[in-house]
């Protein structure tokens, strides 16, 4: 088992490489000269001439880069150009609310989609089962940030109960959870359908029906059971997707995560922002993901032992 | 003086409000009754009455007093009101933004926000009014002794928030750093800066400028303390004499200050007790947000909106006249567009009235002159190109394209309301055979395209105040940097240096009315619009001190509770 | 054309015709089959309103007198903040939006199935330099990828493809590589080696026809989350540029008047949702009919 996680942990090294390669050269190869947002608009020829001095952008690329590597390597992920800010403390400043939002959002999927998987599955194949994945899909097939402006315009301007936006108490993540979790319950409501039909199908279900119990104890003792293996990958899937990628929605809630840092320094053209963030989001993502594998073996011996006998 | 009248009605109204809380028996009548019944108009109007009598009769008692004891005042009457459970002030001013505020180093930042932000902890030597005066702020007076020499004589009982006395040496310190930092060019001409006495400076100048003072009213280059820098402390740039001191930076949520208790006039002290900036980058959701009361202050609400909040009871829509100076722009360097014929056949196709209309819903003044409204010399009296396409065609024939067949890219910036602007346009070009493809950028490439002239045709805007040189110079000298036309005329660039430095006004008036005229007739620019300053904050708000340019100073400001 | 295909691979799984057997299992899903027709509906009514309007004047010509008229007999569905009428463009701009995400699709299928094929074919060294790179780009979600291309390089046309293109490609060249290593070791193609035909022959005849089924489910999805991905880039103003009835650049420029004029931005909001949620019905469907498992 530790093997695995130092693997996987080693596994981490070359995604940082080619991340904050591509990152590094895109933001500094293409249109928008930093020196010159650093230096401000009314800023003078000699006073961007000094910026590029100062911050060393005279160096060609390749230079620049072998230096932020060097930097990365003694675990100095740079200053931000805009905020004059430690890129890493500004990172971890963000990520409380990113974190707040991904699992709020991915605890309303849950809530929202495993009864309704359960629903799905018992009625196959009938019109219940039609309608709720239609309902299902209905998030997944709506652009993120109208649903979160009909949301606002709805619950916060009509009927007063959330505030529109912002980060103030467990009150003001409900909008925005419930418009990226609306958005996630498609794939998770799908998942545990086919999951528990996957199991409803097994022949110790039918033991078990068999020996009279009640479908209600079938379906919750026996069949949700067994079928977590998926659903637990889905959501841990879903979970490191959200992590960075509600961006709409943090922009549109005013929600002081981390996507929306990436976003706002992309257009200042703030290389060391961006590309430390990135580099954080690929290390947290692989981490998600590890933790789901090890969450894996504890559900399902059958993994554990595979990983031991590898190991 | 408007600010100062201002400055100490608002003084007096929170000294009074002991008196005031005669008037808080009949608010919990009115309270009660709200929850009652909502229709009750007749009570609220005779209670509202007795509340506006209070208030006058407080406002003549106060007015009647001494000012000294105002910071006494408001402790008493917050802590009594609180006792009665209906504080008259409220705590705390939200004012929700439409940026984030991302750098608080006064010499390092560039963004409004920031200026605004700064404002409260941060005072400058000169003030700048909103109706474009100078008034004396941390300094006492200033005088030419001559051309290039200014002496400054500062106030003596200036204090920084940590108890220190502001002296000449945090003047020289602030103003030499300021040479090596991105507000270097705000103090473009300064060469050195002298220490008289502990509260006189000279500041030796280059050559005279008529506007070298307005640079010293930028908030940007207010007043650091030395001592803080030599402290070692974290964040030296943070300790200013303003009448707030800086609270708390949550990243992307808000940034707060509270009120410095020991402001070293009292008379002028903060009234709120902390002011707190919240970003709220999407439009729709900012005006939601005053709606419902979680901030008390919209920047830059959605025009379209605007319906909304003017017929909620709560909320006051203000508009003024604004700075901010939209224009339709070409490079005058790359081909077809090196042909002024050709360019003011484009100016008389452009109708400002539709794309005023569909840019900011009408609420601005469609412009012909360049310089932003507002700024000395402005003259708009010239003929320049009006909407009419006949002229347009007749103009086409004469640039030698009678049949338009031109394929051209206008260059636009990712933000509202270009993408509004650049449709209108877009379809007034058609209408004489240009074909114009709309390329959307952020602003950064925008910037960069400009400055390397690869552009053919571009919107941008430029929001000036206070000084007509950083119009005239900045965007039309040659080799200025943001100089996006890349217009070079050896007249113009000799205009510009004597308005400069001509000191006697009437002619220097002249040579700036002569400058404008030429700069239409040349046609690099084609001025659209000046856009309204809107903003939008709850009815009680008072102490504002807004400038058409949006750098608003809130360091009084403070919502009084009806 | 499937059947076609269909009928040159060898039949390794199935006996039936792929796309018969799969008409006959899909009939049975009624979500399937009104997500099939409503899109058929979709491409018919985007081609007639070609000969219906005229582009330049119906559908990005201007009528400032004529703005904010609420939707009525005149205009079903009203006119925008320019006095275009909204019925014409969200019709006429379905071309926009499905040509686009088809557009990035494809790419992302030919990109994606060619490296899915390359890395599950010959494995090693190979394979792992394909996979870590899409393994990069698959851990940073869609939306950050196209993000930063487009805000980068710049918007137009060709750049959105792209951005939009590489989330495809990622998600593509997995099933491909998936599907190719499960069919690499089997006998027909040990058998066609044997017979000396080329290795990319065979990837083309042999291999590429056996992963159709999960890669036509993942277009069909892709289609819809792409349709999505555009207009979240017109949201945060780089996506297809103004004056293109694209149906997420209507959107965003109908948020605006959100409140004002709620039905500029409520209507492509609802031509979004609709072909999105058609596209996931008839995937899902697409999905169930495909899949060997459920087979009975």
């Amino acid at each position: 088992m530790i093997r695995f996680i130092i693997q996987r942990l080693l596994q981490l090294i070359p995604a940082i490489l080619i991340s904050s390669f591509i990152i590094f050269f895109a933001m500094n190869l293409t249109g928008g000269d930093p020196a010159m947002i650093i230096a401000g608009d009314k800023a003078s020829a000699e006073r961007i001439e000094q910026v590029r001095e100062e911050y060393g952008f005279n160096d060609p690329v390749p230079v620049q880069y072998i230096r932020y590597m060097a930097g990365l390597v003694r675990g100095d992920m740079g200053i931000s150009y805009v905020t004059n800010k430690d890129v890493f403390k500004s990172f971890m400043a963000r990520l409380p609310a990113t974190m707040e939002l991904a699992f709020a959002s991915v605890f309303f999927a849950v809530l929202l989609s495993i009864p309704l998987g359960i629903y799905t599955a018992i009625n196959q194949n009938t019109w219940k089962d039609n309608l709720g994945m239609v309902f299902a899909l209905f998030g997944v097939s709506m652009p993120n940030f109208w649903l979160g402006l009909i949301l606002i315009l709805f619950f916060s301007l009509r009927l007063g109960w959330f505030p529109s936006g912002g980060r103030s108490g467990i009150i003001s993540v409900v909008l925005p959870a419930a418009t990226v979790g609306l958005g996630l319950a498609a794939l998770i409501t799908r998942t545990t359908r086919s999951a528990m039909l996957d199991v409803i199908r097994q022949d110790y279900i039918r033991t078990a029906k068999a020996k009279g119990a009640s479908d209600r104890a079938v379906i919750y003792k026996h069949a949700l059971g067994n079928a977590l293996i998926p659903i637990i990958t889905v959501i841990g899937l879903q979970l490191a997707n959200v992590l960075t990628g509600s961006v709409l929605a943090e922009s549109v809630f005013a929600w002081p995560g981390i996507a929306r840092l990436i976003f706002d320094h992309i257009s200042k053209r703030d290389t060391p922002m961006v590309t430390g963030s990135i580099i954080l989001c690929s290390i947290m993502m692989c981490l998600v993901n590890t933790v789901v594998d090890i969450i894996y073996a504890f559900v399902d011996p059958r993994i554990k032992a595979q990983y031991v006998r590898k190991g | 003086m408007t600010e100062l009248q201002q400055k100490q009605r608002n003084t007096t109204l929170v000294m009074t409000c002991p008196l005031i809380i005669t008037g808080v028996v009949f608010e919990k009548v009115r309270c009660a009754k709200k929850i009652n019944s909502k229709g009750e108009k007749g009570m609220k109007k005779i209670t509202s009455l007795v509340l506006c009598l209070v208030m006058i009769f407080s406002l003549v008692v106060g007015c009647s007093q001494g000012n000294k004891d105002a910071a006494t005042g408001t402790d008493e009457g917050t802590s009594s009101s609180k006792e009665t459970g209906s504080p008259r002030i409220k705590d705390t001013l939200v004012i929700g933004s439409a940026a984030e505020i991302n750098n608080l180093d006064l010499l390092a930042q560039n963004d409004q926000i920031n200026n605004i932000c700064l404002k409260l902890t941060h005072e400058t030597l000169i003030f700048f009014t909103n109706d474009g005066k100078l008034e004396p702020e941390l300094a006492e007076s200033w005088e030419y002794v001559d051309d290039t020499t200014l002496e400054i004589k500062l106030k003596e009982n200036v204090k920084f928030h940590d108890g220190t006395p502001m002296t000449a040496e945090d003047v020289k310190f602030t103003y030499e750093m300021c040479l090596n930092s991105n507000a270097s060019t705000l103090m473009a001409g300064l060469k050195s800066v002298d220490v008289i006495d502990d509260y006189t400076v000279r500041l030796n100048l280059e050559s005279y400028d008529n506007e070298f003072l307005m640079n010293l009213t930028a908030v940007n280059v207010g007043i650091q303390s030395k001592k803080a820098y030599e402290s070692g402390m974290d964040e030296p740039y943070l300790v200013g004499t303003g009448q707030y001191k800086f609270e708390e930076w949550v990243s992307g949520e808000y940034v707060s200050f509270v009120r410095n208790e020991n402001y070293w006039d009292p008379e002028n002290a903060g009234v709120a007790e902390r002011i707190i900036f919240r970003p709220i980058i999407e439009a729709s959701a900012r005006t939601i947000a005053l709606q419902n009361g979680e901030i008390d202050v919209c920047i830059d609400p959605p025009i379209n909106e605007l319906q909304f909040l003017e017929k909620d009871d709560n909320i006051v829509v203000h508009e003024q006249p604004g700075t901010r100076l939209f224009y339709f722009a070409f490079n005058t360097t790359k081909e077809p567009w090196n042909n002024k014929t050709l360019r003011q056949a484009v100016a008389h196709a452009i109708n400002r009235d539709d794309v005023l209309t569909v840019a900011v819903d009408g609420k601005g003044t469609p412009q012909t002159t360049i310089l932003n409204r507002g700024l000395w010399g402005f003259y708009d009296e010239m003929e320049g190109f009006p909407y009419d396409l006949e002229k347009a065609k007749a103009k086409m024939a004469e640039a030698g394209y009678p049949d338009g067949g031109i394929s051209t890219k206008l260059l636009i910036a990712n933000s509202t309301p270009y993408t509004d602007i650049a449709t209108v346009i877009q379809d007034n070009l058609k209408q004489i055979g240009i074909d114009v493809i709309i390329d959307v950028v952020e602003d950064a490439t925008l910037k960069e395209i400009c400055t390397k002239g690869e552009q053919e045709l571009f919107l941008w805007r430029w929001n000036e105040d206070q000084k007509v040189d950083w119009v005239y110079n900045d965007l039309f000298a040659t080799g200025s940097p943001y100089n996006y036309h890349h217009y070079s005329n050896p007249v113009a660039d000799d205009l510009i240096y004597k308005v400069r430095t001509e000191r006697d006004q009437e002619q220097r008036y002249q040579y700036g009315v002569e400058l404008q005229e030429l700069l239409v007739d040349d046609c690099a620019q084609v001025p659209l619009y000046i856009a309204n300053l809107v903003i939008a904050y709850n009815k009680g708000l008072r102490g504002q001190y807004l400038f058409g340019g949006g750098n608003h100073d809130w360091s009084r400001a403070y919502i009084e509770l009806q | 054309m499937e059947t076609a295909t269909a009928k040159s691979a060898h039949p390794v799984y199935r006996s039936r015709g792929l796309a018969s057997e799969t008409m006959r299992r899909l009939k049975k899903n009624k979500g399937a089959i009104i997500g099939l027709i409503f899109m058929v509906l979709l491409v018919v009514v985007t081609i007639a309103s070609g000969f219906i309007y005229d582009y330049e004047k119906d559908i990005i010509g201007q009528n400032i007198s004529e703005r904010f008229k609420a939707p009525g007999l005149e205009y079903p569905f009203g006119t925008d903040q320019v006095g275009r009428n909204i019925f014409a463009r969200v019709i006429y701009g379905a071309r926009f939006s499905l040509a686009i995400s088809a557009g990035a699709v494809a790419i992302g299928l030919v990109v994606g199935i060619i490296l899915g094929s390359i890395a599950g074919f010959y494995g090693g060294l190979v394979d792992d330099i394909i996979m870590r790179i899409n393994d990069v780009l698959y851990a940073i979600p869609n939306i950050m990828i196209a993000v930063v291309i487009v805000s980068l390089l710049g918007t137009n046309t060709f750049n959105l493809l792209l951005a939009l293109s590489v989330s495809a490609t990622t998600t593509v060249s997995r099933v491909a590589r998936a599907s190719v290593m499960t069919i690499r070791g089997q006998e027909f193609i040990e058998a066609a080696y044997a017979i000396g035909v080329p290795t990319w022959k065979i990837i083309l005849k042999h291999i590429v026809p056996n992963c159709l089924s999960p890669i036509i489910v993942q277009t069909t999805l892709l289609i819809g989350t792409t349709i999505i991905a555009t207009s979240s880039l017109s949201f945060l103003g780089i996506g297809v540029p103004a004056p293109a009835p694209e149906w997420g650049a209507m959107l965003s420029e109908g948020r605006d008047y959100m409140r004002s004029a709620g039905y500029i931005c409520v209507i492509p909001g609802f031509a979004i949702m609709l072909t999105v949620l058609a596209l996931n019905l008839l995937g899902d469907g697409l999905r169930d009919a495909l899949d060997p498992k459920l087979k009975k």
